[in-house]
């Protein structure tokens, strides 16, 4: 996908030169900085699933923490809160669902946490259940790296 | 070491019998340098002076001295992405084919066996995580299984060498492991963990019958450590560790044709490999 920060010009014309590398140099550094900060939390019982996803999102930049299911997702971010949740349906102790909802009722700030639902299911039925629970988005595996990106990045609040 | 004097002919035959009762593994003359070296190593180790004391404590099974024995003579030098051509096969065919008769989420079930140090199945792993864009549609589940309990402690604690990491690329070797010190590299706890390790004796039915049954079964280079009859036991007792229609993958110098009729050989782009045939058929 082409990356483009603004189709509008400046109103005076700089070289040429200069315009390619506030683009490519200057911007991009921002963004890089940006998605440095930014911590996603992978929720997903498959430890090659985790690995996949994790790799994908810290080539991009972003910071990754991982748990195995939803009580330890629970457990990390009672301990320090992130600014995005990848979600896993299927996990043993505490599925997908079931953490979301506990998440979302919850007082304070992490119940607020932005989360994108990831499941092999894709029945209308799925998603229904996905937003009752409180997810952001819902991805059906299996999920490109580019695209895990790109959703990251958007829900982050970041420019593609 | 100690300078032992070599054994008698009638010393050395009777060992490989013992061996060969034990193991399954057969060795002749042609290996008797080899051997006696290993003999040489567990009698210096376990402070035997003569071949006759060592026998009888092997035999005796003196402080798991057989499990001491059989580690010695299994040779595990192996690397990642060896025969890599398999690898190819598994990702653009072997697979393809499994999950056309599966649901999205079904498991996948690969064996690596005998895994050695653990080369060969976090191989499998990484090349999955890298090549195959269904690796989040599908529980896989990798096992790897040994009778050399050494190297599977080994392949455990996922430490690696310089030499077993040779053929792969710096941009993987940085992805997958963290450097260490003197040269050595650990894998990721994720890859660690997307493993499960076991002992089994593959010669054993009554071994390879708890593990279940596996799209996929890497069965590299040991067979040819087997004499005709262990090496038909092998090859029928993982046959029933296949699915209808799993597949075998043998090291390149192997043949399952000379020691199975029960599998079909599919020829591939990349790889030749065996498979247990998709409709049931009577055993003969």
């Amino acid at each position: 996908m082409p990356t483009r920060l603004s189709t509008s010009a400046p109103p005076r014309a700089a070289p040429v030169a200069k315009q390619k590398l506030r683009k490519t140099g200057k911007a991009a550094q921002i963004a890089e900085a940006a998605k440095g900060i930014k911590t996603i939390l992978v929720i997903d019982d498959a430890s090659l699933v985790r690995l996949y996803y994790r790799s994908a999102l810290e080539a991009a930049g972003f910071k990754v923490e991982e748990a195995m299911n939803g009580i330890e997702a629970l457990e990390k971010l009672l301990e320090k809160p992130v600014d995005l949740l990848i979600v896993d349906v299927n996990m043993p102790q505490m599925d997908g669902f079931t953490f979301l909802r506990l998440l979302r009722q919850r007082d304070t700030a992490i119940a607020s946490i932005p989360a994108l639902i990831t499941s092999t299911e894709s029945g209308q039925k799925d998603f229904e259940a996905g937003r009752e629970a409180g997810a952001n988005y819902y991805l059906v595996k299996p999920i490109s790296p580019e695209a895990m990106v790109e959703f990251a990045l958007m829900f982050c609040g970041l420019p593609p | 070491m100690p300078d032992y004097p070599a054994l008698t002919e009638d010393e050395f035959r009777r060992l490989c019998e013992y061996l060969y009762r034990q193991s399954g593994m057969i060795f002749t003359e042609a290996k008797r340098y080899y051997v006696e070296r290993r003999v040489n190593e567990r009698m210096a180790a376990t402070g035997s002076q003569t071949f006759a004391s060592y026998f009888a404590r092997l035999r005796i099974n003196a402080e798991e001295e057989n499990e001491h024995f059989v580690n010695a003579l299994t040779v595990n030098e192996t690397y990642f992405y060896r025969e890599d051509h398999q690898l190819q096969c598994l990702s653009t065919n072997l697979l393809a084919e499994r999950v056309g008769k599966k649901r999205v989420g079904d498991p996948i079930r690969i064996w690596s066996v005998p895994c050695s140090t653990g080369e060969e199945p976090f191989s499998v792993a990484i090349w999955l995580l890298e090549n195959w864009p269904l690796v989040d549609n599908y529980e896989i589940e990798i096992v790897a299984s040994d009778i050399d309990t050494r190297a599977l402690e080994q392949a455990r604690q996922g430490i690696f060498g310089k030499r077993s990491l040779m053929r792969l690329s710096p941009y993987l070797v940085e992805k997958y492991f963290s450097p260490m010190a003197d040269e050595k590299w650990k894998i990721l706890d994720d890859l660690l963990n997307s493993v499960q390790f076991s002992t089994v004796n593959i010669v054993e039915s009554s071994e390879t019958r708890g593990f279940g049954r596996f799209d996929v079964i890497f069965c590299r280079n040991v067979l040819i450590y087997f004499d005709d009859a262990s090496r038909r036991m092998a090859a029928e007792n993982l046959y029933e560790n296949l699915l209808p229609g799993g597949f075998i993958c043998l090291g390149h110098t192997e043949s399952m044709s000379r020691i199975s009729p029960l599998f079909e050989v599919r020829q591939f782009a990349d790889a030749i490999v065996y498979q247990r045939p998709a409709a049931s058929r009577t055993r003969g």
